[in-house]
């Protein structure tokens, strides 16, 4: 590579030869040079405290998780019920399956494309592109997770140490591996037009499936059982109606990755030493097949692949004048009434979102949240109702809000400037994002109501009244604080990305924590009511503190002008920043 | 006297310690195309983005039409038209969803808008592609729409930071069309390029500036006038380009041979 002045890979070099090194080194150095940089203005000193209280708060969760798994772990390896052991891989295996779905917007993530300009390896990509992923939640989550199991089994059967380090240290692999490769796909998928289509479509007929799932299970519902007697009869019934799924759902999952793990711990634990190696070599395999599939996707990106649409093949211009200005017509679909920026405003933001799987993900996975534990408070319920479900259920669903309210011109990109640009005041642009946001919120509400009445019958009256106050009361308190979070922590969202989004941590906390106070304050009011047996008495306490919030908000909406022009420099560099 | 479409008096521009604009006092008469050039780093994009409301000035003043411009001077914008550094795209809008977008939020009504939409997709040959979202058009083709969206609500003020960057000569060829029916129509047109044959074939008036300050301000005839009477006398009957002249007031950077790099194949 002399010609070049040596500046190419040595052609029989490994991912881990001395060009390779340095450049990792290279690596290192940017992100570290983009650490200390970043804390050179005031708001990246914050980012950085709000990221070392995330990572605490992450850690906390970890060790209360991997604690649950290894207390888990111990009971069942010290019983000898080993058949019940795959349980505990699957929730590790979903959490970290879905857990970068649900945080990816709030954790900052390097992009590696950048790198491809370089002369870098493939294998040094690769590497790269699984390493700097390793510091993520999910994958700390994961792994303090396993390392309950760990300690759990070993404390349970020292004997089986060694087997279950080292099956664990498979089933980490592959979840590393399967995690990046399920992202790197999608990423893919959403980048193309076609392909993101089919994959907008296919999350639409999801959340649709959702809905009319519930319907289905509740044809399958029958009266809680009050008794104990009543409550072994129900199982037993549960058990011979379900047996036949159970017994192929058990089957079939050992042969999966998080079945594999535990198949091979209990054949270490029956001292098959054989049979656990067979498994551990299968697992293994999962996780060479789960690399193969990111090796692909990423040999793709590594050859430079345009990830834009294929120029569309170019037709006649006399053919295809003539159905032009019909086209251009059609085009349009939908519209919102009325020609007032507002309209025009509310009615991009529709068709933005519609084509916003991140955006669309966060809010619906959610309801499906709602459904999973509607579904499992239901199943565990001992006769009793739960009182609070909707309003629990709706708090819930707001949390899949707290994005688009914090952050609320993340997603404009360059079209931020026309904004600034156009006569229409930033007031304006806030108050149609807010109105939009608003409806959209009750929808989902609605929605979460549906679920819970189909899942846990219907509640009170007094309930419904005092959740839609507190719904009132929630959303403007939300807005108005999510607007200023919106000019002072603004983040860019990458809209057709679910990964390497760059996030903000002190935003993200800090509308976190704005939303738990707002839950709490619903939650002290709803304690007080029922404490002084007058649930009734939440209604008009919402309604006031709703009004308050109300005019909080309209304050807020009035001094927007005002704080948009103060920040646009920073507005603009950060939204329109490319990295 | 008629009124200037942009005047700036002592327009600066300060970022900490760093004047990236400095005292800058130009003027710029209706129906002129004017060209705004400078080195890299000279200041001419934070100076088009003062004149069109994206920066706050640290000091001085700007008109536009005649009253005074900033941020807050909505009805002002709806005399301007802009196609920024970033081209201000809406990448999840189709090209006739963000056509209608930017009508209604510069307050035309719906039917002009839907009419006007139609007209600019025809003209820059966009209508073809009325499916794709933004995001998947390749530069060019979000250059034209950029120029398009300026446009919709025509502007009598058109402010142009290099528009035909990325953007091929047929394309080239039907914005300058467009550019020149603006003006004949009485519109003025701001261009900053880099391009300085664009500017000597369209331009009228030039302006440069350099480290922040202007340093030319004319037509180009003074321009020309101007560095040919720092010649000698021999070379006074020589025509230059505007590329000399540019090079004649900005200088070339001084790089003597023996500091080229030498490494380089």
């Amino acid at each position: 590579m002399a010609g070049l002045n040596g500046v190419g890979p040595d052609p029989g070099a490994g991912a881990l030869s001395a060009s390779a090194r340095a450049q990792y080194a290279a690596m290192a150095a940017l992100r570290w040079h983009m650490f200390v940089n970043g804390l050179r203005s005031k708001r990246g000193a914050f980012e950085l405290g709000a990221r070392t209280v995330s990572f605490v708060l992450y850690a906390f969760m970890g060790l209360a998780l991997g604690t649950m798994m290894g207390a888990g772990a111990f009971a069942l390896a010290s019983d000898e019920k080993w058949q019940f052991l795959p349980a505990v891989f699957w929730v590790v295996c979903i959490l970290w399956q879905v857990g970068p779905v649900m945080l990816a917007s709030f954790q900052e993530q390097f992009d590696l494309g950048i790198l491809l300009r370089f002369p870098v390896r493939f294998r040094s990509y690769y590497l790269l592109y699984v390493v700097f992923g390793l510091a993520d939640v999910s994958t700390i989550i994961g792994a303090l997770c396993c390392l309950g199991i760990w300690v759990g089994v070993t404390m349970a059967r020292p004997e089986l140490f060694a087997w279950t380090a080292l099956a664990l240290a498979a089933f980490a692999a592959f979840n590393i591996l399967l995690v990046r490769a399920v992202f790197a796909w999608i990423d893919r998928w959403l980048s193309q037009r076609k392909t993101r289509e089919i994959v907008g479509a296919l999350f639409m007929i999801f959340l649709l499936s959702l809905q009319l799932l519930n319907p289905a299970l509740h044809q399958k519902r029958r009266p809680q059982p009050r008794t104990p007697q009543e409550r072994i009869e129900n199982l037993r019934r549960m058990e011979t109606e379900f047996a036949p799924w159970i017994k192929t759902a058990y089957a079939v999952q050992q042969g999966l990755p998080p079945g594999l793990a535990a198949r091979a711990l209990r054949q270490a634990g029956n001292r098959q030493p054989v049979g656990a190696l067979a498994s551990l070599g299968v697992l293994g395999l999962w996780a060479l097949a789960a690399g193969s599939v990111l090796a692909r996707r990423l040999k793709a990106e590594y050859r430079g692949e345009n990830l834009g649409s294929a120029p569309r093949r170019e037709t006649s211009r006399a053919k295809t004048s003539s159905v032009r200005a019909s086209l251009v017509r059609r085009e349009g679909g939908w519209r919102l009434g009325g020609s007032s920026p507002i309209a025009a405003l509310m009615e991009k933001e529709a068709r933005s979102l519609m084509r916003t799987l991140p955006l669309l993900w966060v809010i619906g996975a959610p309801l499906l949240m709602v459904l999973v534990m509607a579904s499992i408070y239901r199943s565990n319920a001992s006769g009793h109702p739960f009182l609070y479900a909707l309003p629990f259920y709706v708090a819930f669903a707001l949390m899949g809000f707290t994005q688009m309210f914090s952050n609320n011109l993340g997603a404009e990109g360059a079209g931020i400037q026309l904004l600034f640009l156009s006569p229409t005041p930033i007031r304006t642009v806030f108050l149609a994002k807010n109105l939009f946001h608003f409806l959209l919120f009750w929808l989902d509400a609605l929605l979460v109501g549906i679920l819970t009445t189909l899942r846990l019958g219907w509640p009170q009256g007094v309930t419904v009244a005092a959740t839609a106050a507190w719904v009132l009361f929630a959303l403007p308190c939300c807005l108005a604080v999510g607007n200023i979070f919106s000019l002072r922590m603004p983040f860019r969202i990458h809209p057709g990305r679910m990964t390497r989004q760059r996030g903000s941590q002190a935003n993200a906390l800090s509308s976190m924590l704005l939303l738990l106070v707002v839950m709490a304050v619903g939650a002290v009011v709803f304690g007080l009511c029922r404490l002084l047996a007058s649930p009734w008495m939440a209604v008009p306490v919402f309604l006031a503190l709703a009004g308050a919030a109300v005019f909080a908000w309209l304050r807020g909406l009035g001094n927007i002008d005002r704080l948009a022009n103060q920040r646009r420099d920073s507005l603009l560099a950060t939204l329109m920043k490319t990295e | 006297m008629e009124i200037a479409a942009i005047q700036t008096h002592g327009l600066t521009r300060r970022f900490g310690a760093l004047t990236a604009v400095e005292d800058v006092t130009m003027s710029v008469a209706q129906g002129q195309f004017f060209g705004f050039l400078g080195p890299n780093g000279a200041g001419k994009s934070t100076t088009i983005k003062m004149l069109t409301g994206l920066l706050e000035p640290t000091a001085g003043t700007i008109e536009i039409l005649g009253q005074p411009f900033g941020a807050g001077a909505l009805e002002l914008k709806r005399q301007i038209g802009v196609v920024p550094e970033g081209m201000a795209l809406l990448g999840r809008l189709t090209a006739p969803e963000y056509l209608h977008f930017v009508g209604r939020m510069y307050g035309l009504d719906r039917e002009t808008t839907n009419q006007r939409t139609e007209e600019l997709l025809e003209f820059m040959q966009l209508a073809n592609e009325s499916r794709k979202l933004v995001t998947d058009f390749s530069h060019g083709m979000q250059r034209k729409l950029a120029m398009a969206a300026a446009v919709i609500h025509g502007p009598k003020v058109l402010f142009l930071d290099e528009p035909f960057e990325g953007v091929d000569a047929i394309a080239a060829g039907m914005l300058k069309t467009m550019l020149q029916g603006m003006l004949n129509r009485g519109a003025t047109i701001f261009l900053t390029t880099h391009v300085l044959e664009i500017v000597e074939r369209l331009c009228s008036h030039v302006a440069i500036i350099s480290k922040g300050r202007l340093v030319a301000n004319g037509s180009l005839a003074d321009l020309h006038a101007g560095v040919v009477s720092t010649l000698p006398d021999a070379a006074r009957e020589q025509r230059l380009t505007l590329e000399e002249i540019f090079l004649s007031i900005v200088g070339a950077g001084g790089l003597e041979p023996a500091q080229e790099l030498s490494w380089l194949a």
